[in-house]
């Protein structure tokens, strides 16, 4: 599985559809960090960068899991040994894409952004917060994938309309119980994300964990 | 391996593309999958191959080693041919030496530094070809294979089959120009109306399209001309100019026999 991982990055990377979602996040992390942001408001940043990170690393693993033609699928199946290993290298693949993306988001501003360096508590939480945003983009982008939805219009509009969906429905009371995004970032400028990580990830890996099972379903009908 | 009462179709309310299907493989047999455009071949393999569960019924016994070849390969990806090939290699947790010496044999040596997308269609086919052998398959599924190949690897794929078969590899050959209509001991399938049945070839007959000479075969001559095996009728069909040529390649393709006038 880790061989043909490394075959789906190479042709992403080969492919250049690394470049779009990349743009978009250093446009991203320009926005957020344009002015410096004050000592102590670091955990705040992360939580924002995070939470709306999450579209970024929905596009580059949807554009990852799109890469392979759908007949080359097939044939990564049988070299691969069964379908379940194809599956799970494509996320393993769109996995590293976007950990490796989120290490930028989390490292850019200790370099250029913050007014000092944040305390490591609040470097820890930053971490967990994206890895949280790319657990969940990860299980986005796979939904809106090719194999799952053909037509690449549909796609866009169910990766950026699902997106939209998990902003608004974690501004409702329910909120706490999806991708708590809202929560989170309100959690962390009120200086109380220790106490509420806990559920915030137990809620994030939930639906995360949902998305991917369904996923994988529908990718066995649709190979 | 064995398939059991297996059924299968696309969508809830989609039309049954094989239904009730009860069929049998047996280590070191060799079946060749005839029927026409759209008959369930390419469906009836994938099943074979694990890509797609039976809608109803069950697939048993399928091997580990599976080598897949598609009808159409893949180009449009950014690898050299040599590069494509040692990923598959280390995929398959082989060498990449394996690799070059089957593109010697399929006369492809040549093609391992090109760009995929810059390969013929025929040429595509033999990495196609290629790649499904690169680990000894215990189940190989070749999707029309003879497509597009030039003489000499026409004739060695028999060969490579035939090795495959010996070693105890099962070998199933969707080919709806019946290629291997003479090919010893091989089982015919015949896949019409969501059914697959046994069916014996005329050993007498010929591809429609007289290139396709294979070492075993000693009758040269067009059957539908020579020795037409059921009651045969005439349709005219009347295309523009300008078509006629791409009509006529799809017509012979499919096995029928054509005849042009102006």
């Amino acid at each position: 599985m880790i061989h043909l991982a490394r075959f789906k990055l190479s042709a992403y990377a080969r492919s250049h559809r690394l470049f779009q979602p990349m743009i978009g996040l250093l446009m991203m992390l320009a926005i957020f960090y344009s002015t410096l942001t004050p000592p102590g408001k670091e955990l705040s940043a992360y939580a924002d960068s995070a939470g709306l990170l999450i579209l970024i690393f929905a596009w580059a693993a949807r554009g990852l899991l799109d890469t392979e033609p759908p007949t080359q699928r097939l044939i990564s199946m049988t070299a691969a040994g069964r379908p379940g290993r194809e599956i799970g290298a494509g996320l393993l693949a769109a996995l590293t894409v976007n950990l490796g993306m989120a290490t930028i988001a989390v490292g850019l501003p200790l370099i250029h952004g913050f007014a000092a360096m944040p305390a490591p508590a609040d470097l820890a939480g930053g971490i967990a917060l994206h890895v949280l945003g790319v657990s969940a983009g990860t299980a986005l982008g796979a939904l809106t994938s090719r194999p799952i939805l053909a037509s690449p219009a549909v796609s866009m509009l169910v990766l950026f309309g699902g997106y939209l969906a998990l902003l608004l429905i974690s501004l409702t009371p329910v909120g706490r119980l999806s991708v708590p995004i809202m929560p989170w970032m309100r959690a962390a400028n009120d200086g109380l994300l220790d106490e509420v990580l806990l559920p915030i990830s137990a809620a994030t890996l939930f639906w995360t964990a949902a998305g991917l099972t369904l996923y994988t379903r529908l990718r066995r009908l649709n190979p | 391996m064995r398939l059991s009462q297996v059924s299968f179709r696309y969508s809830r309310r989609g039309p049954w593309i094989l239904k009730d299907v009860e069929l049998s493989l047996h280590p070191g047999s060799v079946t060749e999958v005839t029927g026409h455009n759209g008959a369930g071949k390419s469906t009836l393999l994938r099943l074979l191959a694990g890509f797609l569960p039976p809608s109803h019924g069950s697939i048993s016994d399928r091997p580990g080693t599976v080598g897949y070849a598609p009808d159409v390969f893949p180009t449009d990806q950014p690898f050299t041919v040599a590069a494509y090939l040692a990923h598959m290699s280390r995929i398959r947790g082989g060498s990449p030496a394996s690799a070059v010496e089957l593109a010697g044999r399929l006369n492809a040596s040549h093609l391992l530094e090109q760009p995929l997308g810059d390969l013929s269609k025929g040429s595509a086919q033999k990495i196609g070809l290629i790649q499904a052998l690169l680990a000894p398959p215990d189940l190989l599924i070749l999707d029309e294979p003879f497509a597009g190949l030039d003489e000499q690897t026409r004739a060695e794929l028999p060969l490579i089959i035939d090795e495959i078969s010996s070693a105890g590899g099962m070998v199933v050959v969707s080919d709806h120009q019946n290629q291997l209509r003479a090919f010893p001991g091989a089982i015919h399938w015949l896949v019409a109306d969501a059914a697959v049945t046994p069916h014996t070839p005329d050993p007498q007959a010929r591809p429609a399209d007289a290139r396709l000479d294979h070492p075993w075969d000693a009758d040269r001559l067009p059957p539908q001309v020579s020795k037409p095996s059921a009651r045969q009728v005439v349709i005219q069909v009347i295309v523009d100019a300008g078509e006629a040529d791409a009509v006529e390649q799809k017509l012979r393709a499919d096995g029928y026999l054509t005849r042009r006038s102006s």
